[in-house]
């Protein structure tokens, strides 16, 4: 634990200067969360080793400091505090804590929060928005699969069968393309896979009617809201294997 | 391990939020204007105006009524003076101004920070003057009160995109009319620390605003630097009052601003043409600061102008028409040949609510006078039906665009910065601009954020209520109005002021006229 004394001292020192390796668990997580949001990614490396060092699991760090940082980035993105450079940047330092936890998370067999296939529908080549999700997805734990612009439903279903995902991300800006969604649906329908995976539609010309239409399971208006969407509806899935 | 000292606590998201409540506009005492004007007349042109203008001041004059004292000085500067009547050589009254008119002038404010350089390549943007109701989404329309009035005060004392506190913000009909000045006068002081304009109902009442403003800012600094611009319409068609005259001259005579403003419902009050109604236009403003500079050589004048265009059908008064806008940008062109600062635009319209109508008919008159080069925006903030309506909403909606102006006229930035070479070096084809390093260096000031737009997702809107413009614009005026803190004052002069208008209160009965 932390000597009382040189948490005075340094305090002392400057008041405002904050040296990570002194900070209580408590307070480093909080920190880890500020930094999480400041785009920070050496500091986020640097307390995921210390917490690391400190005996946490690698599941506790990537839970309780990484994805949870990242919720409140998400939720303040949702609610135009953040701007979306700056969530790249959170993003980006996520990276620096999931570097070190990835290994471990492996090695100990622990399952990871969840796993995303993501990619624009055949035709649409627009990924911006697409990138967004792939990265707000990575803020909340996932990991990814981006498997680019373009895909026709072999590339879909291929990456289905190579990956394993949770999660299966379309999405298309344009009226012409969007309903390509169906289409690959449709083959999951007809090759019995559709009820193996959650499928996430999203673009500008969709809505929630036209989602429920092509057969998708949820409709992101938006990144921010793709990366609680996700999350939410696989622990209902899980929660609901399990019962 | 690592123990290096970090940065400063403070970071993360507490601090954020703060940041991003704040608009962000960034505050200037006025706009410097960096983009060209836009000419719709061409030097020939403009040369038949001015010889028209002189025609009408040579052949048909000017009435300068029941106010003997600007008749002999007229007379004295070699005028034609017949009964009210004064008809001017050609090219007397510009080589008047021409000889003593300062070309810009500063209007100090009590905060040296907010004081306005009024002329040249600048403009200040001004709220909306001089109506008699307010209205806003909760209680509708009604007539103002001094609560409103200090209201609007403290709103445009609280937006970054309005550089001025203006004059009669609204018509505090609640207060006796001989008197209500005093309060007019004091709220601007109290609760702003802006630039302001002063009382022009009755001379007596200019002499107010001055002895008023002295206790501010000092009697000598007063004589010597315009604190005050106030509003002086002509009785357009060719005709200045004794009321306007005599508020003119007490200005002047201390030294003080007055803007001379031909106000005209074209078809009614001047020509149904554009030429024509230019024409009229700058001869009465000639006449005008023409007058105001025989007072006193090199007191502050600004060309005004105010012109809208009268409904055939109804006889009412219509805005946002494309024949006042080519007014408009040609009257500024002849002010700046004149050599003068030039008053004209804001958000007009005639739509009785913040809507559509209200919208359109603002952002043409607000863009046509932010090209033309208005220096000096009176209603820029606030306008609604004619005038006749002051909206709490509309204020806020033509803020965020007086915001917008201020942006717009700034031009490009052609810095190396600017140019975003690098930008385009990161990122190459395919990709996006949105974490390149000249992106994150540069976002947060690259594009201006409106504080009513909303740009969100048609669900995340819904959810947010499904408001409109104005329905957001309701909640941010009231938001604003909680927040607001007024800026500190001396509690001496404070004092002095408040004793100042209970003496003249005294001195007086009140009277509605």
């Amino acid at each position: 634990m932390i000597d009382e004394d040189v948490n005075n001292e340094a305090a002392d020192e400057d008041e405002d200067d904050i040296v990570l390796a002194e900070l209580p668990d408590g307070e480093l997580v909080e920190q880890m969360h500020d930094d999480l949001y400041d785009g920070l990614k050496e500091e986020i490396a640097e307390g995921t080793q210390i917490l690391l060092d400190r005996g946490w699991s690698a599941e506790k760090v990537l839970n309780e400091a990484l994805v949870e940082g990242m919720r409140i980035v998400g939720v303040d993105f949702r609610d135009g505090i953040l701007f979306v450079p700056e969530v790249l940047l959170s993003a980006n330092a996520m990276k620096g804590g999931m570097e070190l936890l990835r290994p471990l998370l492996a090695e100990t067999g622990v399952k990871p929060v969840g796993k995303m296939v993501i990619g624009t529908v055949k035709g649409d080549i627009h990924d911006i928005g697409k990138n967004l999700v792939a990265m707000m997805m990575e803020g909340a734990g996932f990991e990814v699969v981006d498997i680019g612009i373009n895909n026709d439903v072999d590339a879909y279903l291929a990456a289905l069968e190579e990956h394993k995902p949770d999660i299966l991300g379309m999405s298309a800006l344009l009226t012409t393309t969007m309903p390509y969604m169906k289409v690959v649906i449709d083959e999951m329908v007809k090759q019995g896979i559709r009820d193996d995976y959650i499928v996430l539609v999203g673009g500008a010309p969709l809505n929630e009617e036209f989602g429920q239409a092509v057969g998708a399971d949820g409709y992101c208006r938006d990144a921010a809201q793709a990366a609680e969407m996700g999350p939410q509806l696989l622990k209902e899935r899980r929660e609901g294997v399990g019962a | 391990m690592s123990s290096r000292p970090r940065r400063k606590r403070g970071a993360g998201r507490e601090a954020k939020r703060a940041a991003r409540q704040k608009a962000s506009a960034e505050v200037s005492a006025w706009i410097d204007r960096k983009i060209p004007y836009f000419e719709v007349l061409d030097e020939e042109a403009l040369e038949l105006i001015e010889h028209n203008a002189d025609t009408v001041l040579e052949e048909i004059g000017v009435e300068f009524r029941e106010f003997p004292r600007a008749l002999e000085l007229w007379r004295e500067a070699g005028a034609d003076v017949d009964g009210e009547r004064v008809r001017f050589p050609r090219g007397l009254c510009r080589s008047i101004i021409q000889a003593s008119a300062p070309r810009e002038f500063t209007q100090h404010a009590r905060n040296p920070a907010r004081s306005v350089r009024i002329g040249g390549d600048r403009t200040v943007l001004v709220p909306a003057y001089g109506s008699p109701f307010v209205r806003d989404l909760d209680q509708g329309r009604r007539y103002a009160k001094i609560e409103d009035f200090r209201n609007f005060v403290k709103l445009a004392y609280m937006s970054p995109g309005l550089h001025h506190s203006g004059g009669t913000v609204c018509e505090p009909v609640d207060l006796p009319v001989n008197k209500r000045h005093f309060d007019m006068v004091y709220s601007h002081i109290r609760y702003s620390d802006k630039p302001f304009m002063g009382s022009v109902t009755h001379p007596e009442r200019a002499r107010d605003t001055i002895e008023m403003a002295k206790l501010v800012f000092g009697n000598d600094f007063v004589e010597q630097n315009a604190v005050i611009t106030s509003l002086i319409n002509a009785n357009s068609p060719l005709t200045f009052d004794d009321t306007m005259l005599g508020s003119a001259t007490v200005y002047a005579e201390h030294n003080q601003a007055t803007v001379i403003s031909p106000f005209l419902l074209a078809g009614a009050m001047s020509p149904v043409t554009v030429a024509g109604t230019v024409t009229q236009i700058l001869a009465e403003a000639l006449a005008g600061m023409a007058y105001v500079q025989l007072v006193r050589p090199g007191a502050p004048v600004v060309f005004g102008t105010f012109a809208a265009a009268v409904s055939m059908q109804s006889g009412a008064p219509t805005f946002g028409t494309p024949e006042p806008s080519l007014i408009l940008y040609a009257t500024a062109a002849l002010a700046r040949r004149l050599g003068v600062p030039f008053r004209s635009g804001g958000g007009l319209c005639a739509s009785k609510v913040p809507d559509a109508q209200a919208a359109y008919e603002a952002a043409n008159t607000l863009q046509t006078s932010a090209l033309a080069g208005v220096n000096f925006m009176l209603h820029t903030a606030g306008w609604l039906e004619g005038g006749l309506s002051m909206s709490y909403e509309k204020f806020i909606m033509d803020a965020d665009q007086a915001s917008i102006i201020g942006v717009m006229l700034q031009g490009i930035d052609l810095s190396e910065n600017g140019q975003a070479l690098d930008a385009l070096r990161e990122v190459g084809p395919g990709a996006h601009f949105l974490g390149a390093s000249h992106t994150q260096a540069n976002f947060e000031r690259a594009f201006y954020r409106s504080i009513v737009a909303d740009n969100n997702s048609f669900e995340q809107w819904e959810q947010d209520g499904s408001l409109d413009a104005a329905q957001r614009a309701n909640a941010i005026w009231k938001r604003m109005l909680q927040e607001y803190e007024a800026p500190t004052l001396d509690p001496a002069v404070d004092e002095a002021l408040l004793a100042y208008m209970e003496r003249r209160k005294l001195e007086f009965e009140d009277r509605d006229y």
